[in-house]
């Protein structure tokens, strides 16, 4: 290992999930027209890494899996200060559940020579938060979840992270290599200087990294190598409200009172 | 890619979470609903205890529903890390080949799951809310897709184990019967704390709060412009507890830990009242299992209003003080204002 550390975040497209609506009479969902965004939670990793970065020096390279129009995301990771982007694509990954994803992104970060992996608490269009330690676990590397914040131990070849525990907190170092995911809304993301969103715009094009590229076998990923398949979706009545509005609140404390719910 | 015999795999397993012998509701949760598929697959249920000084936590889970435990007891595995627990636990789950694990979707469990799914190529099912045994005898995980009222199943029908973690607070709790008997096997620990490469410095539980067991609810959105006091306000005077939107959380205003919606919590509690919540679908999933909710936002238009058994269209820096008055040292507020 070099002396300087690789750090490698995990990002991801996804539908803005603010432009998504639920119509309250048939509770279906409305995202037709959402606009895809970077994953809202992969900014606090993406801070979180550039902090390691400012802290004890640290190559930052940005990755993510999917086709080449998931690309944006990576112009907004370098435009926030990562000094690279990779796109993992390849046919062979389309269909993947969090297994064979975090087995790419696994292997991508290998191949990066990764000490450190950044990722955001889970994406906001599946929420499973299962992709960070799947990565850990493919690798065999240490895992810190639910980290509020994190620090370098770089004599220790170490790093040290407050963790959101139920009920509280605790500090856990960790060895390298380590995968990291970050609390939603742990830190403030800091915003692109002009500079950097300039070269990140016209300048910057992403490395691509295909499953050769990486040595991953076409059978151990996409749609067959996936374990879980969705059975079906069904929807769930809408829940009944009143939607009765009151004059003020002493009508309103009425009705609390006759609902006894004070 | 290789797939799991199948037909090899019996028995449900229940992975019960402890620290220092507290153990996690959703635990009990789990096995009391666990044991319904168990019955339905005509298999066993087994518990899963890993920690340190567990003796009693197995006999309470036999207590709690569990036909068999099984124990791994060292002080390795206290407190609680992910790699040494995620590998016993895939030791066992290799050796003993069980048809389904259930752990509950807390930060551990969500935190170490992956450790044995990933090593076996099991299938993992996130944040499930229900489950069923469907006609093949394959597990029916439920889980709601992006928000709203849409529930996706997921199957893993050529993999085993099916896992699955599952929210808290979902399913009801069996009563421990001390009469129930079962048999508590020890098993060794296959985890030597020299290849551990994790260290927990510190640890120290009991400072944050926990929404989700909350009877009543204030909750704090962007519409308070940064001002919580009314709100928090409000919320005393109710004896409930402070929530927020994602928006008051992001600014800063409130806690994580008390963010309700899909990165937050989910949340049931007998009075939900949102006050300054615009209603994102993401705040609705979180806590639209409450069973009154109150929304209280300037904008007749808000989509909060449309989820809300009550609403006041008004400035909240008026309404929620005029509440407070109403509510405030009201020993029965029911009898005062009726």
């Amino acid at each position: 290992m070099t002396d300087e550390w690789t750090v490698v975040v995990g990002v991801k497209q996804v539908p803005d999930e603010d432009d998504v609506s639920i119509n309250p009479d048939t509770g279906t969902l409305d995202r037709a027209d959402a606009d895809a965004i970077l994953n809202r939670p992969d900014r606090n990793a993406l801070e979180a890494a550039l902090q390691l970065k400012d802290a004890v020096g640290a190559r930052v390279v940005a990755m993510t899996m999917g086709p080449p129009m998931a690309s944006p995301v990576l112009e907004t990771a370098v435009a926030m200060g990562c000094d690279d982007g990779v796109l993992v694509t390849d046919r062979a990954f389309g269909g993947s559940d969090t297994w064979p994803t975090s087995l790419a992104l696994a292997e991508t970060a290998a191949y990066l020579d990764a000490d450190v992996v950044v990722c955001g608490e889970e994406t906001t269009d599946s929420s499973t938060g299962q992709v960070p330690p799947g990565i850990a676990a493919h690798n065999d590397w240490a895992q810190l979840t639910y980290v509020e914040d994190l620090e370098a131990r770089p004599a220790e070849n170490r790093v040290v992270a407050r963790r959101d525990v139920e009920g509280g907190h605790e500090r856990v170092a960790a060895d390298l290599p380590v995968v990291v995911a970050v609390a939603y809304g742990e830190n403030d993301p800091r915003t692109a200087g002009l500079h950097r969103k300039l070269y990140a715009e016209n300048e910057f094009e992403p490395v691509e990294l295909t499953a050769d590229d990486l040595d991953i076998d076409e059978d151990a990923v996409g749609l067959a190598a996936s374990p879980t398949q969705v059975g079906g979706m069904k929807t769930v009545s809408p829940v009944e409200r009143e939607r009765e509005v009151v004059d003020d609140p002493d009508e309103l404390a009425a009705a609390l009172a006759e609902e006894g719910v004070v | 890619m290789p797939t799991a015999d199948v037909e090899d795999h019996e028995d449900v397993w229940v992975f019960v979470e402890e620290h220092d012998g507290d153990v996690a509701p959703v635990s009990w949760e789990l096995l009391g609903e666990a044991r319904s598929l168990a019955d339905a697959l005509d298999e066993d249920l087994v518990a899963l205890v890993v920690g340190h000084d567990v003796e009693d936590v197995a006999q309470e889970a036999i207590q709690r529903g569990a036909d068999r435990v099984l124990a791994a007891d060292d002080p390795v595995f206290e407190p609680y890390r992910a790699d040494p627990y995620g590998e016993q636990c895939r030791a066992l789950v290799e050796s003993r080949e069980p048809s389904v694990v259930l752990i509950g979707g807390t930060h551990t469990g969500r935190d170490f799951a992956g450790r044995v799914a990933v090593p076996v190529h099991a299938g993992l099912t996130a944040d499930c809310t229900e489950l069923d045994v469907d006609e093949d005898g394959h597990l029916a995980a439920r889980r709601p897709a992006f928000g709203g009222n849409v529930l996706a199943t997921i199957k893993c029908e050529d993999h085993r184990p099916q896992m699955a973690t599952v929210r808290a607070g979902v399913f009801e709790a069996a009563d421990p019967d001390p009469g129930r008997e079962g048999e508590v096997e020890f098993v060794d620990a296959v985890v030597d704390e020299a290849d551990t490469v994790t260290e927990v410095i510190e640890r120290d539980v009991g400072e944050t709060v926990d929404i989700t067991d909350a009877d009543r609810i204030v909750a704090a959105g962007g519409g308070t412009d940064g001002d919580i006091d009314p709100v928090v306000e409000l919320a005393d005077a109710l004896d409930a507890e402070l929530a927020a939107s994602r928006k008051a959380v992001d600014e800063g205003w409130v806690s994580h830990d008390r963010q309700v919606g899909q990165t937050g919590k989910t949340v049931r509690p007998d009075l939900y009242v949102a006050v300054g919540v615009s209603g994102a679908v993401q705040h609705i999933e979180g806590m639209n299992d409450s069973d009154v909710v109150v929304a209280v936002n300037n904008d007749p238009n808000a989509p909060i209003f449309d989820h809300a058994d009550y609403g006041i269209v008004g400035d909240l820096f008026e309404v929620c003080p005029e509440l407070t008055d109403l509510l405030e040292g009201v020993e029965d507020p029911q009898e005062a204002l009726a």
